[in-house]
């Protein structure tokens, strides 16, 4: 933290390095996060990572709020993963309180997350195609993911924000007329995603994708990042092989977990579509499973939550960008001592700075796409000051307006 | 009809068909992307709506090149074209030879360039060495591609080129094998002189924020934009009557006046269509280095062919 | 007849600018999604732009949190006039959820006036291409 009030400093002033503030409001990123570039010519130098524009001081909200209402204030930590959020939280809770869900419950569970980890790759593809300029593709890939929304809504009610869990179970049944639509559209997804696969492969999108920003086995490793970006520097971690929940205790020889070695941005992009092929049969499966019941353990949640003693918890999920953590500790009396919530992006952002070294300014965008940052998950740390000083060489003063003719 | 009211009559035609066929390759891109697209005179309502903004000057800008850039870039682009649409209207040379229009067109992408490093936004600059070396890039060959058909045809002047193919009753293109490599060179150039995907890297909206026009709004950037449209028309108008002059074939038309000049515009939109529009719907963006290489390792080889032929006589 | 030329000229090419002043991106899809072809807002003449200079509407989600707030102001700045501002989501014509949270500067209207509020958690895109016709009409027409 610089102090605004230091005298000036004589500093010796390269003028064949450019700073670059890349953020936090950019046409390439839907949300705030800011990236100090240091270039020379196009080659990037440096990266500085700051992040706290979208904190909003969750977890503190949250030890104010009974333990249901904070179950609605977690689906909005973000818009894109917000089921893995309150799978994680309701998981946490249901363990301290000694409650068991039905299993018709957990099947639907499973459904939902696969569906969102369907509907958030089907997104990170298409605003990978729209930083590399083919408008096309992005079009197509949210024309797809549009089938998927239109299934939150029959299942759910809500495009985003399904607020399907609750306490000891969901919400909301499938009949027979929405498992006939979910298999369909399945069965069109699977064509659809082969088309996509096929554009991938197309020669200008691979000239941008290749070898660029590589992030090797040793540093994945090191910095600890999570999910595809992860699998596909070679490492093969994946929570719901290693710790299954929910349904997955029962489906863990359905599905296989993709791993890519090379480590660029086109390896991890292959990883998620892959992953976009598991999930497909992943639900087809489920669907065929299902087994009847009650979907909840009991009616009234406010006497479930009553039921929950002091206690504390750790919850593992894997959400679409990688393994997302919850810790819960319960006081007992309906509300919450702390709650904590480490998501995937926090160690994603790290690996960065070794994915940027020695890339171009064209690529930052589609390498900051590429480990599918959600910053409104990632913005769980103090607020990080961005003070202006006086060794810029390049001011955001500079972009201020000022009325003239 | 004399050479001032062609000029003036192209002079204002050039400002509605640019709008006109940027429209149409508007809803083109909407409707190959499975969308319904703006409207055809969408580019009217956007000039109109710009002209009416509040004009701002950043701080940091060095206000008089900031302002006075976009006029003579829009003037430039326009110049250039009106003097090919009053040759082909006059049937006749009305002075403003090749030389001349591809002046006038490269002072128009340069002044883009100033403009945008005039700006004081460290986007700008990038934008600015971006498109220092596309114009590199791709400047020679369509120099080298015009400098084999006035070797050919002998003369710089516009008319003659068309000339010869009205007395040859054939297009250059499909008569002479140094002509028709000529051709291939001169439209894969337009894609990067009309800053259309793959080759937009200077003005990429996903990495440097639109680069040199980043800082401009209002009615300056509605004279860029013009300049941008009619310096599009006049590349594909090239193409169209250098290489592929189609009333030259039907001998009943083949008479100096507007019917012909509709036939010419008709097959510039074609061209448009096959390299603005097209490329821009099914490629990605690629880098400055790589789209540097492609023209100069691909596009500059094959214009210095159409040259060697040429001088040999094919 | 000029002046009915300008106005209908700017409610026929509303040039947009997305704001992300810290909200959940729930909104932030919601409006990219209206740009995908099944809501189309492209043939309304609406066009999502990356510069603030090039805009005329400016959809604002988001309650605004203390670090974007410097930022918020700067790019309400850099709009030209005439300009719109949309507050979309619950989140920035209200707050609610993060009410009370001591790192929201407050609901988008505390900091600069909103012409239409877009409520729903998230508002469906069709509900946000209607706030951004009845913004441009009102403002404009």
């Amino acid at each position: 933290m610089v102090d605004k009030h230091d005298e000036v400093k004589e500093i010796e002033v390269d003028y064949t390095r450019l700073r670059i503030p890349f953020g936090p409001v950019h046409p390439a990123l839907k949300e705030p996060v800011l990236l100090r570039v240091t270039v020379k010519k196009e080659e990037i130098l440096d990266v500085d990572v700051f992040l706290g524009h979208v904190h909003r001081g969750i977890e503190a909200l949250a030890e104010n709020r009974n333990l249901v209402q904070t179950l609605y204030l977690v689906e909005r930590i973000c818009g894109i993963c917000s089921h893995s959020h309150t799978t994680c939280y309701v998981q946490a809770l249901e363990e301290i309180g000694g409650i068991q869900p039905p299993e018709r419950a957990l099947y639907l569970r499973t459904l939902i997350f696969e569906l969102e980890r369907i509907h958030s790759h089907l997104f990170l593809l298409g605003v990978m195609a729209y930083e590399v300029g083919f408008d096309t593709l992005f079009m197509f890939t949210w024309y797809v993911r549009e089938r998927v929304l239109d299934l939150f809504e029959k299942i759910t009610g809500n495009r985003v924000h399904h607020s399907m869990n609750t306490l000891g179970g969901v919400r909301w049944d499938l009949d027979q007329r929405m498992v006939d639509d979910v298999r369909a559209t399945m069965k069109d997804l699977q064509k659809s995603v082969h088309r996509i696969y096929d554009f991938f492969q197309d020669k200008t999108v691979e000239k941008r994708l290749c070898d660029v920003g590589i992030l090797n086995k040793d540093d994945a490793k090191r910095l600890c990042v999570v999910g595809p970006t992860a699998r596909g520097s070679g490492v093969s971690i994946d929570v719901r092989r290693d710790h299954p929940y929910a349904a997955y205790t029962y489906l863990k020889d359905y599905f296989s977990v993709a791993v890519r070695e090379k480590g660029d941005v086109y390896a991890r992009t292959e990883v998620r579509l892959l992953e976009l092929f598991e999930s497909i049969n992943l639900i087809q499966k489920v669907l065929e499973e299902l087994p009847n019941g009650s979907i909840r353990v009991e009616d009234n949640v406010i006497r479930l939550m009553r039921r929950i003693p002091e206690g504390e918890a750790i919850s593992l999920v894997e959400a679409p960008r990688g393994e997302l953590l919850y810790f819960v500790k319960t006081n007992g009396k309906e509300g919450l001592w702390r709650l904590k919530v480490r998501t995937p992006t926090i160690p994603n952002v790290l690996g960065l700075k070794p994915m940027l070294l020695g890339c171009e300014i064209a690529d930052i965008p589609v390498v900051v796409a590429s480990i599918d940052p959600c910053m409104a998950c990632a913005n769980r740390v103090a607020v990080i000051d961005v003070a202006t000083d006086n060794e810029k060489i390049v001011d955001m003063d500079f972009l201020r307006r000022r009325r003239k003719a | 009809m004399n050479t001032l009211t062609a000029l003036l009559l192209a002079f204002l035609l050039v400002f509605v068909i640019s709008l006109l066929f940027d429209g149409i390759d508007r809803k083109l891109h909407a409707r190959m992307q499975r969308r319904i697209g703006p409207p055809i005179i969408q580019p009217l309502y956007d000039f109109i709506k710009l002209f009416s903004k509040e004009r701002i000057v950043p701080v940091a800008a060095s206000s008089r090149i900031f302002t006075v850039s976009p006029t003579f870039a829009a003037a430039a682009s326009i110049m250039g074209t009106s003097i090919l649409l009053a040759n082909l209207m006059l049937g006749g040379s009305t002075g403003g030879d090749l030389i001349v229009v591809l002046y006038l067109l490269a002072m128009s992408s340069v002044l883009v360039m100033v403009g945008g490093s005039s700006s004081g936004n460290p986007y700008g600059a990038v934008g600015f060495s971006r498109k220092m070396s596309m114009l590199i890039a791709y400047e020679v060959p369509l120099l080298l591609s015009i400098l084999s058909v006035s070797l050919k045809v002998n003369s710089l002047s516009y008319y003659d080129v068309i000339s010869v193919q009205i007395t040859a009753k054939s297009m250059l293109a499909l008569t002479f094998p140094s002509m028709a490599v000529a051709a291939t060179a001169f439209l894969i150039c337009i894609p990067a002189a009309a800053d259309a995907v793959p080759f937009d890297v200077s003005e990429a909206k996903t990495e440097i924020v639109y680069g040199p026009l980043v800082e401009y709004g209002g009615p300056f950037l509605a004279l860029f934009k013009l300049a941008k449209s009619a310096s599009n028309l006049a590349l594909t108008l090239l193409a169209a009557t250098l290489f592929f002059y189609l009333p030259a074939v039907f001998g009943v038309y083949a008479l100096p006046g507007l019917s012909d000049l509709l036939i010419c515009l008709v097959f510039a939109l074609m061209f448009w269509f096959l390299t603005i529009t097209v490329p821009r719907t099914i490629f990605a963006r690629l880098r400055v280095g790589q789209a540097f290489k492609f023209y100069w390792l691909v596009v500059l080889p094959l214009s210095g062919i159409a040259v060697v032929l040429s001088v040999l006589g094919l | 007849m000029g002046i009915r030329l300008v106005a209908s000229s700017r409610v026929k090419s509303p040039w947009l600018f997305h704001l992300n002043t810290g909200s959940c991106a729930g909104c932030d899809i919601e409006i990219v999604a209206a740009l995908t072809p099944r809501y189309d807002v492209e043939r309304l003449g609406c066009v999502l732009v990356g510069s603030p200079r090039h805009a005329d509407v400016l959809l604002v989600t988001g309650p605004v949190t203390r670090q974007m707030l410097p930022r918020f102001i700067r790019v309400y700045e850099q709009v030209p006039e005439p300009k719109v501002v949309v507050a979309v989501g619950t989140c920035a014509s209200s707050g609610t959820p993060f009410m009370g949270s001591q790192m929201i500067e407050g609901p988008v209207d505390k900091i600069v006036p909103v012409d239409v509020y877009v409520i729903g958690c998230p508002p469906r895109p069709e509900a946000i291409v209607k706030g951004i016709v009845t913004a441009v009409k009102r403002k404009f027409g």
